[in-house]
Formats: structure tokens, C-alpha cells, sequence
């Protein structure tokens, strides 16, 4: 009789355990990523300096789950520059993880954490399978981390989006709108728990663009208070007439396609509001790439990229690169890159000083 | 000799009317969607991801053909977008999670299944193949050079 009775309670408990992790169909835990593996060569001119290397450049593995009608989860885990913890080489993040839901084509709201759309590139720069690049557009660009200060020129990250498009003919208006933490996020642990925002303003932005079949333009914003304690620090002065330096990014992207012909560009200037007479650290990037679509495999481009940053009275520095390249699609999620660059800087400040590299570099690209 | 007289006009006309069945596409939805008719740009929408639903709310579900014949090249034509096009549209799509590009069945016979038997589905097949189990919504015609 005992062995009865368990045998019916582990029987109903089974059903019961059965029905809680059940997935509905069409519910699957979807699991994908792409990787892009690299081997560049870079030749400072007139200087003995070269470099060659084999490279994992980029990783990511993405999990998916739509959770209910209209509701979507979504992580990102991005490992990049041949991660290992092992040897201290790369670096891993979450990159993204959210839940969005969708009202139709007009609104949709992602919350958690999460690319924020600005200008044309920067949701997905980090989409290596969608850019026939292998190096992209400089301010885009993470392993240029330690030349270029890329997080002031585009916001990384968010943690509330609206957005969507509004159709009116043969037109659609696209918006997004988001707010994030501002830059000051804590990294030293005797300042208390790091990652966390220490100031008291946000990040908000958005983007306001307009698409036809052919074309696409907008403008981008985004505005934030950071604070110079480590310029003011540096340059031995009060730090407190640094504390919430008003950031405002200002961008615009224009794209266009005429038959086999692709265009793209994008500008983006940085400006600080520091009401100081000497320092100025106001940047400015803009990027023109034209392509062309030689067949369904290949694509060709050439293109044409600067930045202009300033940390004065440090430093400032322009980067100029000249760039053509190559990719062509072996099959539906492979693909062989190609892509050389020649990259002049100058900088004015504190000597001046001027160099040229050139850079090749080949890749091959793969979605799993 | 009169036998011959109308047999071969006739065969001639049985392929020349075939001929024209085969360079048709259809455009075809399961019965119940709520539109008779797409606009080419509402059908890039459907395709592209851009749209999710149909007015009545239920959801659009979208079905390719996975061989390149001339079916599908006439579709994509009238998309407007070359089919490594699309596949990028799709792959935006899909590494920005907000979708997954259209399933793409083996031949057209598994379409016109598919499309009849899923609600809110849709699909294209040759016009010739089409019956009543499906609601045809666009005809497309190839130009002939």
C-alpha cells in the first residue's frame, strides 16, 4: 500500500514538474553567435615598427527567447582581441542583455541593458557579420580603445529604449529614444560598490531619422554630464569647478543605395560646455565609405575616415585613414574579408609630431 | 484531316496558355488574413520583418522557397531587393533580436501546404499550382524581353 500511494505522488509530482518547465511551441531558447577571426599586418612608414598578428577579434554568443506574444529576451556575451583570463589578453562583457516588447511597428520598448541606436553604425558595430569591414570606421573601431577615446564619441550603452516607425507612404519615420547611466561609473572599489553610476545625472539621447527604399538620414543626440576630476587632477587644478561638465554628442548618418552603388556617412561632433578658457576637448568624427555590389557574393569599398580629437592643453590628434576592402560570402554564413588602410595622424600638442602606417589585414567571418 | 485541323491549334494554344501559367507568380495567404490585396510595399514590409501582424492583430508568418529558380527570382523582383539584400536585412534582423528571417521550404507543393494550414501565413508559388485552398493576393507576371 506505502509503494502504492508513492507511486501516485511521484507520479502526480512528475506531471506537475512536467507542466511548470513545458515550453510552448514556437517558445525555444534560441542559442546563435558569430566569430570573425583576422590576421593583420601593420607597417609604420619610414620607421623600423612593424607588427603582424593572427587574431579572434570578435565572439559573440547571443541567447533568444520570446517569453510570450510580443515579449522578447535577449543576451549578448561578447568576448574580443583573443580573449583569455588565462594570459591577460582581451577582454569579455555583457554586452547586451533585455527584455523587449512590441506593440506593433510603432512602438516598441527595450528595457536592460543595451546598445542605443545612434547615428547609422553604432547599434551594430559590434554586428561583425553585417559589416564588410574587418577594421570599421575609426570611432567604431575597439581595438583602436587605446588611441582613440571611443566612449566619448558614441554612448555604449542604455537601459530603457523606445522606439519604432511611423509610415506615412512611401516613407517611414523612425525615432528611438533612451536614457543610460552618464560615463561616471565607479571603478575604484574604495569609492564604494564599482559599476555603479556616481553622479546625478543621466544619459539621454535619441535619434530622428527618415527611410525610402533607397535612402536613409538622421540626426542623433545625446546629452550627459561627466565629470574631469582626473583633468583637473593632472593639471592641478580645483576639482570642484569640474564636477558635471555638460557632454552633448550631436550626429547625423546619411545612407543611400542607387542600383549595384552603395553610399554611407556619418558625422559626430563631441562638445564640452567646461566655461574654461584653456581647456578644450571637443571632437569630431566623420566617415564617407561608398561600396559596390559586384555580384550576390561580392562587395567592394572604398572609403574615407577622420577624427579630430582634442584634450587641450595634453594633447590633440587627428587620425585620417584611407581605406578599400573586400568581402565575399563563401555561402550563407561565411564569409572571406579583405580590407587595407593607410592611416596618417598629426597631433599639435604637447610636440608636434606626424606618422603613417599602413595596415592590411584579411578575415574570415562566420555565423553559428 | 479535320481532326488535324483542330488537335494541333489547340495544343498549340494549351502551351501557349501554359507557357503564360508558368511565367506567373502568385502571391498567396492562407484564407482567413484580412486583406484581398498587398501593396509591393507593404509585402517588403512582411518580408523584411518591418510589420509582425496583419491589421486584425494576428500574427504575419512568412514563408520563402529555398530553391533559386525563377519563382523566386520573379518575387524578389518585384521586392525590389536582390536576394543577398534580403539576407542581410534578415541577418540585421536576427543579430539585433528582432526576429528570424522567413523559413524557407524545400518546394512549392510545401508552401501552398504550409500557407493553408497556418493562420496568418503567407507564401509564393508558381500561379499554375495555386488552388483553393489558398487566397491568391498579388499576380506577378514576367516581362517578356
Amino acid at each position: 500500500m506505502l509503494r502504492f500511494k508513492s507511486s501516485i505522488v511521484a507520479a502526480l509530482l512528475s506531471c506537475g514538474l512536467s507542466q511548470l518547465y513545458a515550453q510552448p511551441e514556437g517558445l525555444n531558447l534560441k542559442v546563435f553567435g558569430y566569430f570573425q577571426v583576422s590576421f593583420g599586418y601593420r607597417k609604420e612608414l619610414g620607421q623600423a615598427i612593424q607588427e603582424k598578428s593572427f587574431s579572434l577579434q570578435q565572439l559573440n554568443l547571443f541567447l533568444q527567447k520570446d517569453l510570450a506574444p510580443n515579449w522578447t529576451a535577449f543576451v549578448n556575451f561578447e568576448f574580443v582581441n583573443s580573449y583569455s583570463s588565462f594570459r591577460n589578453w582581451g577582454a569579455q562583457k555583457l554586452e547586451e542583455a533585455w527584455v523587449s516588447y512590441r506593440r506593433g511597428e510603432q512602438f516598441k520598448l527595450k528595457l536592460g541593458l543595451q546598445v542605443p541606436a545612434f547615428n547609422n553604425l553604432n547599434e551594430i558595430k559590434n554586428k561583425t557579420p553585417l559589416l564588410p569591414y574587418i577594421i570599421r570606421p575609426l570611432a567604431y573601431e575597439s581595438s583602436f580603445n587605446e588611441i582613440i577615446a571611443l566612449e566619448e564619441f558614441t554612448p555604449t550603452q542604455a537601459f530603457a529604449q523606445a522606439h519604432g516607425f511611423i509610415p506615412a507612404g512611401k516613407l517611414k519615420f523612425d525615432y528611438a529614444v533612451f536614457a543610460g547611466n552618464s560615463p561616471n561609473i565607479n571603478n575604484d572599489p574604495r569609492r564604494g560598490q564599482t559599476g555603479v553610476d556616481t553622479t546625478k545625472f543621466f544619459l539621454a539621447g535619441g535619434r530622428f531619422g527618415i527611410r525610402t527604399r533607397n535612402l536613409k538620414l538622421g540626426i542623433s543626440s545625446t546629452f550627459e554630464q561627466v565629470d574631469f576630476y582626473h583633468v583637473a587632477t593632472f593639471l592641478r587644478y580645483d576639482p570642484s569647478q569640474f564636477d558635471n561638465v555638460p557632454r552633448l554628442r550631436l550626429g547625423g548618418d546619411f545612407s543611400l543605395m542607387a542600383g549595384k552603388w552603395h553610399w554611407e556617412s556619418e558625422y559626430i561632433r563631441v562638445t564640452y560646455d567646461d566655461d574654461h578658457p584653456v581647456l578644450n576637448f571637443d571632437k569630431e568624427f566623420y566617415y564617407g565609405t561608398l561600396g559596390h555590389e559586384w555580384s550576390e557574393r561580392l562587395f567592394f569599398y572604398t572609403g574615407y575616415w577622420v577624427t579630430r580629437e582634442n584634450a587641450l592643453p595634453v594633447r590633440d590628434m587627428d587620425l585620417l585613414a584611407l581605406t578599400a576592402g573586400a568581402a565575399y560570402n563563401l555561402n550563407e554564413t561565411i564569409s572571406a574579408k579583405a580590407q587595407y588602410g593607410r592611416v596618417l595622424f598629426e597631433t599639435s600638442a604637447p610636440v608636434a609630431m606626424e606618422g603613417k602606417s599602413n595596415y592590411y589585414f584579411a578575415a574570415i567571418s562566420v555565423v553559428f | 484531316m479535320m481532326l488535324k485541323r483542330i488537335i494541333k491549334p489547340t495544343i498549340f494554344f494549351l502551351f501557349v496558355y501554359m507557357r503564360m501559367a508558368f511565367a506567373q507568380v502568385a502571391v498567396i495567404a492562407h484564407k482567413a488574413v484580412p486583406e484581398d490585396t498587398l501593396s509591393q510595399a507593404r509585402l517588403l514590409d512582411f518580408y523584411s520583418g518591418e510589420i509582425k501582424s496583419w491589421r486584425n492583430k494576428v500574427p504575419v508568418v512568412v514563408f520563402d522557397l529555398k530553391p533559386a529558380n525563377e519563382i523566386r527570382e520573379l518575387f524578389y523582383q518585384l521586392l525590389g531587393k536582390t536576394p543577398s539584400r534580403m539576407k542581410s536585412i534578415w541577418l540585421k534582423k536576427l543579430l539585433l533580436g528582432e526576429g528570424d528571417p522567413p523559413a524557407a521550404l524545400e518546394s512549392e507543393e510545401e508552401v501552398l501546404k504550409k500557407v493553408a494550414a497556418t493562420r496568418g501565413a503567407i507564401g509564393f508559388v508558381g500561379k499554375a499550382k495555386v488552388g483553393g485552398e489558398v487566397k491568391i493576393i498579388v499576380v506577378i507576371a514576367k516581362k517578356d524581353k
